[in-house]
């Protein structure tokens, strides 16, 4: 029996090492390779439908913005569906179905899940995550499968030269970094910005921007630049030091949820309180500002290229009735969304229509090409100053954004800082 | 001078979430002589529970009362019928059973109640108090407070009450336990409830922290077992301190270590682990095992 105490001992040691080694690994993306698989013809299409594939998150902890990505695709095709189909530019109507699969953040099940669709479905995309998009991306090369309207600001899949097969959706990183620091540039007064940044492709993106944003300006002082893991369970010790900079301004490049609201908490209770810039995809003022207590702050600034559904301003707006009933009846989807994600892919699905209407044959080929002669398409949900345009290599479908500025309930467009 | 004082004492608060788990993980070792790989799930679980309860109206406290009550009655009917008919084989065996059921745990939280993440609202006011030249959260002090009861009300159990001795006893050897009029079935309930009864406190503890999600637990169970391993299986007092060490030394390593920063934090753990293991087998605190040949 002592001997079994023993083991058991000697079997957690084990278990915790592998398990902080998982940890540790959980932060990196992986690339994969390919099977070389060429597919010629193009499934997924008859004369009646096209299903569009997704892998996305529905568990583990990027489940909820996750879930938002499929539910938004499913409202609008449903509601399209419903209304008689989609009319193609070889002139026949299909109705779009939608296979979507699982990869809860995890880079392997993406590739698996890609493998398990790319000969049912005529295209992939709209999942979001960029390390299980990376993960499928080259086996998508090689099969010559769309991946298209991805979530994710990673530049890799904007570019032609690199992703032949591909489309980023979303602005890139840097798209919105930039934004903020020409903001703050613009301003004409002096700034001090401490900078806290996770520490990956998705940080390193945004602070680059930002820098692009201030280059040249004289007003601007970064006091410190700090970075967080994705795994950790807390960024105190970040604040403490930030905090102690006296920035008056706070550029935090966060993706994980909880960690934004207890940093907006922390940063209350060291008495610290500049003015915030939130990535988009982490500023909802339901989910997070408002747990966050985000009044407390001079201002909370976002970007944004959709609607802010949750506010009240837009109760009346056209555009977002027609998408919260769709949501409902289409998406499955009860709740008004807490996530811009179910947004995104309810553009994506409008961006995707575009396409449809100027595709004249049903291949993958002429898809990609019809995909990528979007220009200045306003999809509904669209702020006014942004749109949709493939058109430009090197950006994704939408690389416009508008700063926003938190007014304690949704956000109003800003022109500028203060 | 602040800037050491709020990092050590915001070490302390984190350690004190590490602390919460690891004690349950104690607790269930100390009466099954097993490890509890789904303690973090069953913890969120228990929280869910006074989450949904709040969401019908009850008061914070009360569900968290029932919650608590709710856990322990969940604790004990998963050791008995569930983890009871791997308690006697292959200690890996029942492991791996364990982190099965923190999986599934997980899949039905996130069934039942969505992945969006819940607010869950504390027990402890956010106002801070001035230390030092460092401002402490009340809900700070009140989390290290409960870890401090719980911590000593558990170290009373084991070392002070015939129901910790028969614990222990049940544990160490059941079958001479049984063989001494020890009713050993009942006694695994108890340890099993009595541990998820901890991962409920531990659960409402954290949940305003973390925000309710399915995946709330899992960074912070790797940190409990590195608390555990590091303190001794068998000292819920070790645990403790090896849980406000681990969260301490991690904030100081990463801002005035260098070439730790806040990349390499992570290993924090990693290293005092393997230090102490090396040096100290059965942990910082943990009894040494003797075999009598």
């Amino acid at each position: 029996m002592r001997r079994t105490a023993r083991n058991t001992l000697g079997a957690v040691a084990v278990a915790s090492v592998v398990a902080l080694a998982l940890a540790g690994c959980a932060r990196g993306g992986g690339g994969d390779n390919g099977d070389g698989n060429t597919a010629t013809a193009s499934p997924g299409i008859t004369d009646t439908t096209l299903t569009i594939g997704i892998t996305t998150p529905l568990s583990g902890a990027t489940a909820g913005p996750g879930t938002c990505t499929v539910a938004g695709a499913k409202a609008y095709f449903g509601a399209k569906n419903a209304a008689g189909g989609i009319k193609f530019g070889d002139g026949k109507t299909r109705e779009i179905k939608i296979d979507a699969l699982d990869d809860g953040y995890d880079p392997q099940k993406a590739k698996a899940n890609y493998d398990q669709l790319k000969d049912k479905v005529f295209a992939m995309g709209i999942g979001l995550g960029t390390p299980t998009n990376r993960a499928w991306r080259e086996a998508a090369i090689a099969d010559k499968v769309p991946q298209v309207l991805v979530e994710t600001g990673d530049p890799i899949f904007s570019n032609k030269a690199d992703s032949p097969w591909q489309l980023g959706f979303v602005p890139t990183y840097m798209n919105e970094g930039e934004a903020f620091g020409k903001l703050l540039a613009a301003s004409g007064a002096n700034h001090k910005v401490a900078v806290l940044s996770q520490n990956d492709d998705y940080g390193e993106g945004y602070v680059e921007g930002f820098k692009k944003g201030i280059e040249g300006a004289s007003n601007i002082t970064i006091t410190k630049e700090l970075t967080y893991e994705a795994t950790d369970t807390s960024v105190d010790a970040q604040l403490t030091e930030l905090a102690a900079t006296d920035a008056d301004v706070f550029f935090n490049a966060m993706s994980i949820t909880p960690l934004v609201i207890s940093a907006l908490q922390k940063a209350q209770q060291l008495n610290w309180k500049p003015s915030w810039f939130l990535p988009s995809n982490t500023s909802s003022p339901k989910a997070i500002l408002e747990p966050g207590k985000a009044t407390a702050f001079p201002g909370i600034y976002s970007v944004a290229f959709s609607k802010a559904v949750a506010s009240p301003a837009y109760a009346d707006d056209e555009d977002v009735k027609t998408f919260l009933s769709d949501l409902k009846q289409y998406g499955d989807y009860q709740d008004v969304p807490a996530f811009p994600h179910c947004l995104w892919s309810y553009i994506s699905g409008a961006t995707l229509e575009q396409a449809f209407g100027k595709m004249t044959e049903p291949t993958r080929a002429n898809f990609m090409e019809a995909l990528r002669s979007i220009s200045d398409f306003t999809a509904p949900l669209m702020l006014e100053g942004t749109s949709v345009n493939t058109t430009e290599d090197g950006q994704p479908a939408v690389s416009s954004v508008v700063v926003q500025k938190y007014n304690g309930k949704g956000y109003d467009t800003v022109q500028s800082f203060g | 001078m602040g800037t050491f004082v709020q990092l050590f004492v915001d070490g302390l608060s984190t350690g004190s979430i590490y602390a919460a788990l690891a004690l349950a993980l104690v607790l269930v070792n100390q009466s099954t002589g097993m490890v509890n790989f789904a303690q973090g799930g069953m913890a969120v679980l228990s929280a869910y529970i006074a989450w949904w309860l709040t969401t019908l109206g009850v008061p914070l406290i009360v569900a968290i009362l029932i919650s608590v009550a709710a856990s322990f009655v969940m604790g004990a009917l998963i050791e008995r019928y569930l983890m009871r008919r791997f308690e006697r084989g292959d200690p890996d065996t029942a492991i791996v059973v364990t982190i099965g059921l923190l999986t599934l745990i997980t899949g039905l939280c996130g069934w039942l109640w969505t992945y969006n993440n819940k607010q869950f609202a504390s027990l402890f006011s956010l106002d801070t108090v001035p230390f030092l030249g460092a401002s402490i959260s009340l809900r700070s002090i009140g989390t290290f407070a409960v870890i401090l009861v719980m911590m000593l009300l558990l170290q009373a159990l084991f070392l002070g009450t015939k129901l910790g001795l028969a614990l222990r006893a049940v544990a160490i050897n059941p079958q001479s336990a049984a063989f001494s009029g020890l009713p050993v079935g009942r006694l695994l309930m108890i340890g099993w409830g009595l541990a998820a009864v901890l991962g409920a406190v531990a659960g409402a503890l954290v949940a305003p922290q973390l925000t309710l999600t399915p995946g709330m637990m899992d960074n912070a169970l790797v940190y409990a077992l590195a608390a555990v391993i590091l303190g001794g299986l068998s000292s819920p007092f070790g645990v403790v301190i090896a849980a406000w060490l681990i969260g301490v030394l991690e904030n100081l390593a990463a801002v005035y270590v260098p070439f730790i920063g806040y990349d390499l934090k992570v290993a924090v753990p990693f290293i005092l682990i393997f230090v102490v293991l090396v040096v100290r087998p059965q942990g910082l605190f943990g009894r040494k095992s003797v075999v009598r040949v």
